[in-house]
């Protein structure tokens, strides 16, 4: 590690025009975040607009705080209304629901979000290990090797859709199928822009990220909106007594380096990260039969773990340019379309930016804690705004949102008709995520593969030529495999009911 | 309703067959190997084909199985919100440039509002379109440097 560049980035990150995105982000992160049905993809999805006009530094520290809000504010609704946000979030309700359900909310609010912090600390000094090795690592890869990274990416995120996989590999067809449209960079040659001037650049992946996210998944929770909950909690104090912390210490710490890992997997995000901690520390308990009931423990690993995994989730974006998740995959969406290309190149070229980043979720961390546990009061009344005040507000953001993309109205329609695709695909269940991360990748994927066939003279034992490519291919098969060992596995020991929850929301 | 379940395959189905018959109408490059931008498509078309079948037939398997979400899509005011907020976007589509970014945006902003949370609550509706029309107006056009019309 470069003691300078660090110290350069934490320079640039205590600039208080930046530690004001990093609380503002984290806050308006928190309440897209707490809004049921809604989680960290189209919190960034929604907010992207806010970052036009802000240098890539200041947006991608913002766009990094959004992010982890969104995880903290998943967890408050999983906690207090037994509606997680998204996938990450549904481990919480496992125990913090009926811990708040018990008279324990403001506890369980607590330890969710020191958990999360230390959680989230943990993952920052993986992080700092981690990054450069990796960067410098990645960049020996050539275009062959490339095209199986992106290749093993979009196989892993399909292959994690359990008992949908046909489904998830139309939704990364669709996402590589929309990434065609436009001019071929390497010969000039249009494709399937129907004539429309306005098509030649390629359908813009932030007009189709914003209309699946946002508006669909608003017209999604239309389907529940008259059936949502009232239900007023009392939240007392927020903090937790010396014994619940003695019984999630452990927990906490064990479940932080294994968030991280997971998240740093391409693939697999904080959704698999926190069922695995969850099932983990279930496993090992001297309190099993507690576990379900309240269980602090069975709170605070979760939660430890699913921020440090949407930590370790930046590693494959910074260092490779290579999105893991869904969330990960809207951010590199809006970076680039700041002119910022993260990749390899970004620790040599622009260590400020990458060291910057890494300082502020330091810090990031700490407000979001401060916030959570400070301004709770705040929060559940935020949360007690009806959701029908709201949705209509995430729909005029997404619009402004795509109007400010290429200030053109014609970008409305296709809003409109991604956002009803958007729709069918979640009353379908067709996972998303494979749509967007292919959509995104989708270019660079085509134009590597064919500069690999190229540099080769037409042959395809360009991607079986180095140990590299060769570990890639493996790994992929691999991975296509994962779900026939899983169903073996299962038909062996049927397979608790926790796992199989979060197979269905991924 | 069963037959709901299977307009994504059709639908899937009809778009590999469009985009596998454009792949291969696709003009050939001046530049370097002539089929060069064509492989890529026409590959993905045809898989795409291949797994829309899939879908259509697992899909047409279970077709009497219930969906949940195709039940609730379609019974209440579910399905009169998606039209609304649909139709509601298109005219928002057609007034933004005539009218200029506040005015539209009250409209749009205050029909939803008073569309999906009730005319009941006219009050919370109206001060909410008007203050968010211009905090939106104010935070994008004056401090974020967006041209608005």
């Amino acid at each position: 590690m470069d003691i300078s560049s660090f110290l350069d980035g934490l320079s640039i990150a205590v600039q208080p025009i930046n530690i004001l995105w990093i609380i503002v982000g984290g806050f308006l992160g928190t309440i897209v975040g707490m809004l049921p049905g809604l989680g960290p993809a189209t919190a960034v999805a929604v907010l992207i607009p806010v970052t036009f006009g802000m240098n890539p530094v200041s947006a991608i520290i913002l766009m990094a705080a959004i992010y982890y809000g969104a995880m903290y504010g998943g967890s408050r609704s999983s906690i207090l209304l037994n509606t997680p946000g998204d996938g990450s979030a549904i481990a919480a309700t496992f125990d913090g629901y009926p811990m708040a359900k018990k008279g324990q909310a403001g506890e369980a609010l607590a330890i969710s979000a020191v958990a999360s912090f230390i959680g989230g600390l943990i993952a920052v000094v993986g992080f700092i290990f981690l990054a450069e090795p990796l960067a410098n690592f990645a960049l020996k890869f050539g275009p062959a090797e490339y095209f199986l990274l992106m290749l093993l990416t979009l196989s892993a995120i399909v292959a994690l859709s359990i008992g949908k996989m046909v489904k998830g590999f139309l939704a990364m067809m669709v996402g590589l199928a929309l990434s065609t449209v436009g001019i071929d960079t390497q010969t000039g040659v249009y494709r399937f822009t129907m004539d429309i001037p306005h098509l030649s650049e390629g359908i813009d992946f932030l007009i189709v990220i914003i209309g699946v996210y946002a508006i669909g998944e608003v017209l999604y929770n239309f389907l529940n909106i008259d059936k949502q909950k009232k239900e007023k909690k009392k939240v007392g104090k927020v903090w937790f007594t010396k014994e619940q912390w003695k019984r999630s210490k452990w927990p906490i710490l064990r479940s932080g380096p294994l968030g991280f890992i997971i998240g740093v997997l391409p693939g697999a995000g904080g959704s698999i990260a926190s069922m695995i901690s969850y099932t983990s520390e279930k496993q090992i308990s001297k309190r099993t039969e507690e576990f379900g009931e309240g269980a602090v423990e069975g709170l605070a690993a979760p939660e430890s773990s699913n921020n440090a995994a949407s930590v370790g989730a930046m590693i494959p974006l910074l260092t490779m340019g290579i999105p893991g998740s869904g969330t990960t995959a809207v951010m590199l969406g809006a970076l680039i379309m700041l002119g910022l290309r993260p990749g390899p190149l970004l620790f040599e070229q622009q260590p400020e930016t990458a060291w910057a980043l890494i300082n502020s979720m330091f810090i990031g961390n700490l407000a979001l804690v401060i916030i959570n546990i400070a301004l709770v009061g705040l929060l559940v009344k935020i949360l007690d705004t009806p959701a029908k005040v709201l949705y209509p507000i995430i729909v005029l953001l997404a619009f402004i949102g795509t109007y400010t993309l290429s200030y053109s109205v014609i970008d409305f329609f296709l809003l409109l008709i991604f956002g009803l695709f958007g729709l069918m695909m979640k009353v379908m269940d067709i996972p998303i995520a494979p749509l967007v991360l292919a959509l995104i990748v989708g270019t660079d994927m085509e134009q590597n593969f064919r500069m690999a066939v190229l540099s080769s003279n037409g042959s395809l034992g360009v991607f079986f030529s180095s140990g590299v490519s060769i570990g890639l291919v493996i790994l992929t098969v691999l991975s296509l495999c994962y779900p026939l060992i899983v169903k073996l596995a299962k038909r062996k020991k049927n397979m608790s009911e926790d796992e199989d929850q979060v197979y269905k929301s991924s | 309703m069963k037959t709901l379940k299977l307009i994504m395959p059709i639908g899937l189905i009809i778009f590999s067959v469009v985009f596998l018959f454009a792949s291969l109408n696709l003009p050939k490059a001046n530049l370097g190997n002539p089929y060069g931008p064509i492989y890529f498509p026409l590959g993905l078309s045809i898989l795409m084909l291949i797994f829309s079948v899939i879908f259509f037939i697992q899909e047409f398997k279970k077709i009497n199985e219930p969906n949940n979400d195709i039940r609730l899509m379609l019974s209440g005011r579910t399905p009169k919100l998606i039209l609304f907020t649909i139709a509601a976007g298109l005219v928002y589509a057609f007034l933004f440039e005539p009218l200029g970014f506040l005015y539209s945006t009250m409209i749009f902003l205050g029909a939803l509002l008073f569309f999906i949370n009730g005319s009941k609550k006219w009050l919370v509706n109206i001060i909410v379109t008007v203050s968010f029309s211009f905090i939106s107006w104010y935070a994008f056009s004056q401090l974020l440097g967006v041209s608005l019309p």
